[in-house]
């Protein structure tokens, strides 16, 4: 299995351990990932708010990238993945746009074709690669681990766009949980905002969000949250002492990002996904339950 | 015989209380039908309100398993598909004063919508005796943004809202604001785009929630888009929203690539970024989560990056 | 005591276009009171278009034609001199919602673009895509928000005061509060709408539009005109009775038998598809009668075909009916026909206008505009696309007739009023507390089977008769109900319980209007008596109540240019 990997701003700076946990998991699974040369950011929802067709430029020339291979393109980003298939549909569906674009494309000598999917490593698990395949490769069931499935909203929203499964009540997460051994507990911000897009501007109210994000899976007895985005995870884990201001209640909770979840299922140690480096400790939760060397 | 359970948020004025209705499964019903069944077989007390039962007049929606429908609409099958149960619990809208039972007040709201002055300011070339001329390239502008029926579902699933009563707009009233701001004949778009502006804009929190819910499939995150793009055109570029997208922007220009070092220091400026964020970077820092040396290099074809931007410049936006 | 100078009733098409024009001048002091949200209205609910020759499309169309296909389609029974005021001004009222900001939909050369509709000799039915009704209404609210018109939004009419032949004004509830109150007003406008709930779930109407206005009207002694003129539309869905526009035939839609005849060959040969709507209806009934329909009794049908138009057309002329056959009849229109069978639409019966320019009625100062009236200028059967064109015209010259009564007027007395308010007092308190008698929803349900099946798109004498008995029965079972409900606040119970009693007094004047007229004109079709007499007919019906008694009267027809004559398409 061969993907064109798209690993987004995010995995190559600010939260470079969920590179490692990425590719140390898709290398464990057999999974090749050949990253885009030359990909840009994917404007992260925000440079459609500059210039709405630069934003769909932008992401016409990193699928452009990806089509130089036969093979799909994956991110491990929730809004990577809303950005890149945005931009697919709209050109995939407007001529006319599709023109325009390529005729900027065009002077950077590359082609928006509309022949690579775009997918994310979630969905590969599930649609490409097989659960069945996957726990063949469970080393270590995380068995008696309470994980609280936090999906984001570029995973599921807007269906038209994302599509996987219903927006409503998705069940990938929880599938994949259940197939490494962990049980799924059940919250209400399972389908909610972690705020990172507006956290500069809205930052009271992103705050009191990143508090019931965390305070709701407490409440269900989860004793991580884990996510299939790297936004989320920053946005849930670097800021949690912030939220934790002005809140008597101790909304501690540890995060983990999907890959760093199943790499602990397939054996590595927490280190060796780079757990050890967020900022609220996730290990000694993850002790509690699991055996590590 | 198969039952669906309807658990109903009741609300009298002074206390609410969910109340239990069990209703034998028929095939082919909406939830319109089995709220209608249950008034009139069951409990001739619980309110909610509906009219024309085809999706038009706005009336009808309410929230179940915690998202938001037009009951008319809404087959039953569809949801009990979707939530994959037959226990339904039905509370009404969120972010909405509560009358009675899934009654909701939509008169502050109605008041609140005046903000963005939400009529035609007629352009100078139209006249109540002549009309206006206007294309069919610029009718279709406005052909989706009218679909809107005022159902409040939008308002209900709204994130920033939630957490922002006071200071932020209904979706809905920014989709008027953006109706008018398209239309060819209005001639005063800026007049309906301050107010947004000024209404905490930029604090729309992307969780594309409206625009997955709105049953006549608007384009409301698109159209916050376009409104924040015009408030950048009318000059308006120092508030922390506008720097934080321009960032964004001239980042990839640059590199390509984000800087999430200085990242914080050009949405909110070098000072305040020092004040404010050396704990939370010392934390990041001491972590090995970011490294302050790490700068990010061009990406491989940057050249060809800033020809797709130097292009960008000259193309008409839609 | 509340008190205004003008109080409008109804916030649909016609009560807005009223209230913008009976508070321009800021001298009055106007409110709109409205059971729902102005936005609610069941003016939203009109799709296909709104009447006016404005000569976008052919330039060979006129005020003129449309003047002659509106009287040739009311079957000759409406007042000429109203229709021609009412075609001549038109183009004007256009011109002036798109002003208002309304989404019209665009021909090449940025006017307002135009489409076939039935019954009409020339494509001059404006539209925006098939939410005709939605988009104008929400521009006629944009434009009351912008002139501050106040709006009692959720109160509830209960009854007209008029004492000595005099209006005082109006008792309404407020039912969030559940608190009753007089208000005082020198003139008063209806616009209340349609009352096709007398049909219950046979109808296209919204739940809501139960004739409160008209019925109040018909309280203080104001006849209603024709009211068993009923427009049964040809193009119901099959299983809930859900309008599909009739720009569906208007843009080339095929009707077909199971034989997959189109069979308006043998009734509209001209015409076909496009003849008048009840015409149309008649002719579908007639097909499932003579066994050439789909399906068995209630759940017979033909099909709508629209296929042949093409993906493109349909999804950018007919998208949200594309939307409504899919969601209520799970029918894609672009790959299958679509089962469809005539369903109550409209009534051309209403209020008893008797100035056409002012909408005045025979009390001074109670004005009606819209389907809650009867001006009249549908006759015996009401062309497509004249409905909307009809509220908001005679809304404006409503509210403008409304400012001439208040100028008039003085406040009056208080009597009627305060006997009013007490009596809907103690009815709620008596109706909160009693938990015995008759099942409300069993009343209604039995009026409406009745009316379907009695009183419906073929009528005789026996059927109808029986439908009277049954009615009268009915109306004596409405005197001991019961809601349930013991609310004060926001009791929809005791709302729905008034509106039945509205509905059972205005189907009883519509059997009675039927029974009487012993021909077959437009909309009324008796087997019994299956040709039109103009001789005897030619001239409106006016039913009064007096004391629970009603009372018929006939008025002559107003002819001005066009004589009876046989009508074919």
């Amino acid at each position: 299995m061969k993907y064109g990997f798209f690993p987004g701003c995010t995995l190559e700076s600010a939260a470079e351990e969920l590179m490692i946990s990425t590719k140390k998991v898709a290398s464990a699974l057999g999974i090749e990932l050949i990253e885009l040369e030359g990909w840009t950011c994917c404007g992260a929802s925000h440079i459609q708010d500059v210039d709405d067709f630069l934003g769909v430029a932008v992401n016409a020339r990193n699928i452009a990238l990806g089509e130089k291979f036969d093979a799909p393109i994956l991110t491990v980003c929730n809004t990577c993945t809303l950005m890149l298939r945005t931009a697919k549909d709209r050109l995939d569906h407007d001529e006319n746009l599709k023109d325009k674009v390529n005729e900027g494309l065009q002077q950077a000598n590359l082609e928006y074709r509309g022949t690579s999917e775009v997918t994310h490593l979630l969905w590969a698990l599930i649609r490409d690669y097989g659960l069945e395949n996957l726990r063949k490769k469970v080393k270590r069931p995380l068995t008696g681990l309470k994980v609280a499935n936090f999906y984001g909203c570029h995973i599921v929203r807007p269906p038209k766009i994302m599509g996987f499964e219903n927006h409503m009540n998705p069940q990938s997460m929880e599938m994949v949980a259940e197939v490494l051994g962990a049980e799924s507990v059940e919250f209400d911000q399972r389908l909610a905002c972690c705020g990172f897009h507006a956290v500069f501007p809205a930052e009271k109210e992103v705050m009191g969000m990143t508090r019931i994000n965390c305070l709701s899976p407490k409440a269900a007895g989860a004793d991580c949250l884990v996510t299939p985005c790297p936004l989320c995870q920053m946005q849930l884990d670097m800021y949690q002492p912030d939220a934790q201001k002005g809140c008597d209640e101790n909304i501690t909770m540890p995060i983990l990002h999907l890959p760093q979840l199943i790499g602990l299922a397939l054996g590595f140690e927490p280190e060796e996904l780079a757990i050890n480096r967020h900022i609220m400790d996730a290990i000694p939760t993850l002790k509690k339950t699991l055996t590590f060397a | 015989m198969r039952k669906i359970t309807f658990t109903i948020k009741r609300f009298d004025g002074n206390k609410d209380w969910l109340q239990r209705y069990d209703l034998p499964y028929e095939n082919g019903k909406t939830l319109l039908w089995a709220l209608t069944k249950i008034r009139e077989e069951q409990d001739p007390t619980l309110n909610f309100t509906s009219a024309c039962r085809h999706a038009i007049c706005g009336s009808c929606a309410i929230r179940v398993n915690g998202n938001s429908f037009l009951t008319c609409k809404t087959a039953l099958d569809e949801i009990l598909d979707t939530f994959k149960t037959d226990d339904l619990k039905c509370e009404p809208l969120g972010n909405f004063d509560v009358v009675r039972d899934l009654v909701i007040d939509w008169k502050p709201k109605l008041e609140k919508m005046k903000v963005v002055k939400p009529w035609i300011i007629p352009k100078e070339s139209g006249s109540p005796t002549t009309g206006f001329k206007q294309s069919e390239q610029e009718f279709q502008k406005i052909a989706s943004p009218t679909d809107c029926i005022l159902c409040g579902i939008c308002a209900s699933e709204c994130t920033q809202l939630a957490m922002n009563q006071e200071g932020y707009l209904e979706p809905f009233i920014l989709n008027r604001a953006y109706r008018f701001a398209v239309d060819s004949r209005d001639g005063a778009p800026e007049e309906h785009i301050r107010p947004v502006l000024e209404n905490d804009l930029w604090k729309c929190v992307h969780c594309m929630q409206c625009v997955s819910q709105c049953p006549k499939d608007i384009n409301l995150s698109a159209e916050v888009a376009y409104l924040r793009q015009e408030t950048m055109k009318m000059g308006e570029t120092q508030n922390l929203g506008a720097r934080h997208a321009y960032a964004f922007h001239d980042d990839v220009k640059n590199k390509g690539r984000l800087n999430e070092m200085t990242l914080p220091m050009k949405t909110e400026g070098v000072v305040k970024t020092a004040m404010k964020r050396v704990p939370f970077a010392l934390r990041m820092i001491s972590k090995g989560k970011i490294n302050p040396l790490h700068m990010p290099k061009e990406v491989e074809g940057i050249a060809g990056v800033r020809k797709i931007y130097e292009y960008a410049k000259g193309v008409d936006q839609p | 005591m509340l008190q205004y100078d003008i109080v409008i009733v109804g916030a649909g098409g016609a009560g807005m276009m009223a209230a913008l024009n009976a508070s321009k001048e800021e001298d009055l002091k106007v409110a709109v009171i409205s059971k729902i949200y102005p936005t609610r209205s069941h003016t939203g609910a009109a799709q296909g278009g709104i009447n006016a020759a404005m000569k976008n499309r052919d330039s060979t169309d006129s005020t003129e034609k449309h003047f002659r296909d509106t009287v040739k389609g009311s079957d000759f029974l409406a007042d000429q001199d109203a229709v021609e005021f009412f075609t001549s001004n038109m183009p004007d009222i256009i011109k002036e919602l798109d002003y208002f900001g309304v989404p019209f939909s665009r021909d090449e050369n940025g006017n307002v673009a135009q489409r076939p509709f039935g019954g009409a000799s020339s494509p001059r039915t404006c539209y925006s895509a098939d939410k005709t009704g939605h988009v104008i209404l929400h521009a006629l609210y944009e434009q009351c928000l912008k002139q501050d018109v106040v709006f009692l939004d959720e109160w509830f009419l209960l009854s007209l005061a008029v004492e000595n032949g005099k209006l005082e004004g109006l008792v309404a509830m407020d039912m969030k509060t559940g608190d009753i109150h007089p208000i005082q007003a020198k003139a008063v406008v209806l616009a209340t709408g349609g009352f096709g709930r007398i049909y219950w779930s046979r109808t296209t109407n919204a739940i809501n539009m139960t004739g409160d206005g008209t019925a109040a009207c018909f309280e203080v002694g104001i006849p209603l005109k024709d009211p068993e003129f009923v427009q049964f539309h040809p193009t119901g869905l099959a299983s809930t009775g859900v309008l599909l526009s009739e720009a569906c035939r208007g843009e080339g839609g095929y009707l077909l038998n199971k034989d997959g005849e189109r069979f308006m060959q043998r009734y509209a040969p001209e015409k076909m598809e496009l003849g008048p709507r009840d015409l149309v209806s008649r002719s579908i009934e007639t097909e499932i009668k003579e066994g050439r329909g789909f399906g068995e009794e209630m759940g017979s049908y033909v099909l709508m075909d629209l296929r042949h138009l093409g993906e493109k057309k349909i999804m950018e002329r007919l998208p949200q009916v594309r939307e409504l056959a899919m969601e209520f009849e799970g029918v894609d229109l672009i790959k299958e026909p679509v089962p469809i069978r005539p369903s109550c639409h409209y009534m051309m019966g209403g209020i008893h206008v008797t100035d056409f320019k002012t909408c005045s009625t025979p009390i001074e100062g109670i004005h009606a505009a819209g389907e809650c009236s009867s001006v009249s200028i549908h006759g015996a059967n009401r062309l497509g696309g004249n409905s909307v064109a009809d509220v908001v015209l005679f809304g404006k010259y409503a509210g403008l007739g409304a400012r001439e009564s208040a100028m008039k007027r003085t406040f009056g007395t208080t009597t009627k009023m305060e006997v009013e308010v007490e009596k809907w007092k103690s009815q709620f308190a008596t109706m909160r507390k009693k938990n015995t008698g008759n099942n409300i929803f069993e009343i209604r349900n039995k009026m409406a089977e009745t009316m379907w099946y009695n009183v419906g798109i073929f009528r005789t004498e026996n059927e109808m008769a029986e439908a009277l008995q049954v009615i009268d029965q009915l109306l004596e079972e409405y005197k001991d109900t019961y809601i349930g409900d013991a609310s004060v606040r926001y009791n929809m119970a005791f709302i729905n319980y008034v509106e039945v009693g509205n509905l059972l007094k205005l189907a009883k004047a519509v059997v009675i209007g039927a029974l009487n007229r012993k021909e077959s004109r437009g909309s009324h079709s008796r087997g019994d008596y299956p040709e039109r007499n103009d001789q005897k007919f030619l001239k409106h019906t006016l039913i009064y109540m007096e004391n629970d008694q009603f009372r018929l009267e006939y008025l002559p027809v107003r002819i001005t240019k066009y004589q009876p004559e046989e009508r074919k398409y």
